[in-house]
């Protein structure tokens, strides 16, 4: 992934040819960063026809801010806020509201005996009992069942390999809130996987 | 040894292999049963994210957005060319007679009164800071514009 490189004289080099109007140098950013702008738009936008209205949004909005840029941060990390910003005005727009907040039913994601019980066993019986698909069926219908944020966050940390800090840059929130939000979301997943364990094999 | 789980806080932070935890409650969790399965099935989670695939958009990214932005210049428009056209005519039609007729423009010009040389430079002046500083406003809020939307 190109995110995960420093910002580079690569970089540099397509943001000064974009200034001097060299619009091919713009596809090169738009191919390089696509697919990281994809997996925010993703989460917040189910509909085909705004996520290609959002996206054309988003990289107008960096064609038009990009003389704006000062390299404080990696180029990626700057248009995936932009991202994320435009996600959140695109539901305010819509008057949309995001499925969940950050801490609605936690409660409902404290660990029983039961599940205990068969937590100790999950990681033996799963591949017998789960093929891989189904497992991956699981855990993506978990993840579309987490608040878009946390979806976020966890797909642009674990999928993404992006840090604390750069999550913190995209999504605006303290590097803390961040990590404790990560650390929410993947206690949600573990638990709710788990539940679901439990229902298939009982 | 400490005997109590550490916290679920500690355990991701394990099972992501990031730990900084004090030797006791690393310790805990290498001897413990318990913990070992929380880690597994941590360490299970985060491998199965990994894996997972990624969303892309079903349509060209780049040919959308590109086709909307503004083609860089290459070359002189025919705008250009007329507007060039123009600009030569009208300096002939000045320049030529001003060459042509200095001696007798400079002879009249003498005998105009000086007050009413300065009064034609100060008003010009004047006039031109007006329309400079009105074309740098509208060129501002444009700017504005463009970096709200």
């Amino acid at each position: 992934m190109n995110h995960t490189t420093a910002n580079n004289p690569a970089d540099k080099h397509l943001v000064d040819r974009v200034l001097r109007g060299d619009t091919r140098a713009f596809g090169v950013i738009i191919k390089n960063t696509e697919n990281l702008v994809a997996q925010i738009v993703f989460k917040f936008v189910p509909v085909a026809e705004d996520r290609k209205d959002l996206a054309q949004d988003i990289y107008m909005k960096v064609f038009h801010n990009l003389a704006g840029f000062k390299f404080q941060s990696k180029l990626s990390t700057w248009i995936a806020r932009i991202a994320y910003n435009s996600c959140l005005s695109w539901i305010e727009k819509k008057k949309l509201v995001l499925p969940g907040n950050l801490h609605e039913n936690e409660e409902m994601y404290e660990t029983t005996p039961a599940m205990m019980y068969y937590h100790s066993s999950f990681e033996n019986n799963a591949e017998n009992n789960l093929s891989q698909k189904e497992l991956s069926d699981i855990l993506r219908r978990e993840i579309e069942g987490l608040p878009a944020i946390y979806q976020t966050l966890i797909t642009l940390f674990h999928h993404e390999s992006m840090t604390y800090e750069e999550l913190s840059q995209i999504t605006g929130l303290p590097e803390g809130t961040v990590k404790s939000s990560l650390f929410r979301a993947r206690k949600m997943l573990k638990e709710n996987l788990l539940s679901k364990y439990l229902k298939e094999t009982l | 040894m400490n005997h109590s789980h550490p916290s679920e806080n500690e355990l991701q932070q394990y099972a992501l292999g990031i730990s900084d935890s004090n030797p006791d409650v690393i310790a805990h969790i290498e001897s413990c049963p318990d913990c070992q399965a929380e880690i597994s099935a941590y360490q299970m989670l985060f491998s199965e994210i990994k894996i997972q695939p990624s969303a892309s958009f079903d349509f060209d990214v780049q040919e959308l957005v590109l086709s909307k932005l503004p083609k860089a210049n290459t070359g002189l428009s025919t705008d250009d060319i007329i507007a060039g056209f123009l600009v030569i005519f009208t300096c002939s039609c000045i320049g030529i007679p001003v060459y042509i007729f200095r001696k007798i423009i400079l002879d009249s010009l003498i005998d105009i009164p000086p007050f009413f040389i300065y009064s034609i430079v100060i008003g010009t002046t004047g006039i031109l800071i007006t329309k400079i500083l009105y074309l740098y406003k509208k060129f501002i809020r444009q700017m504005h514009f463009l970096n709200i939307n």
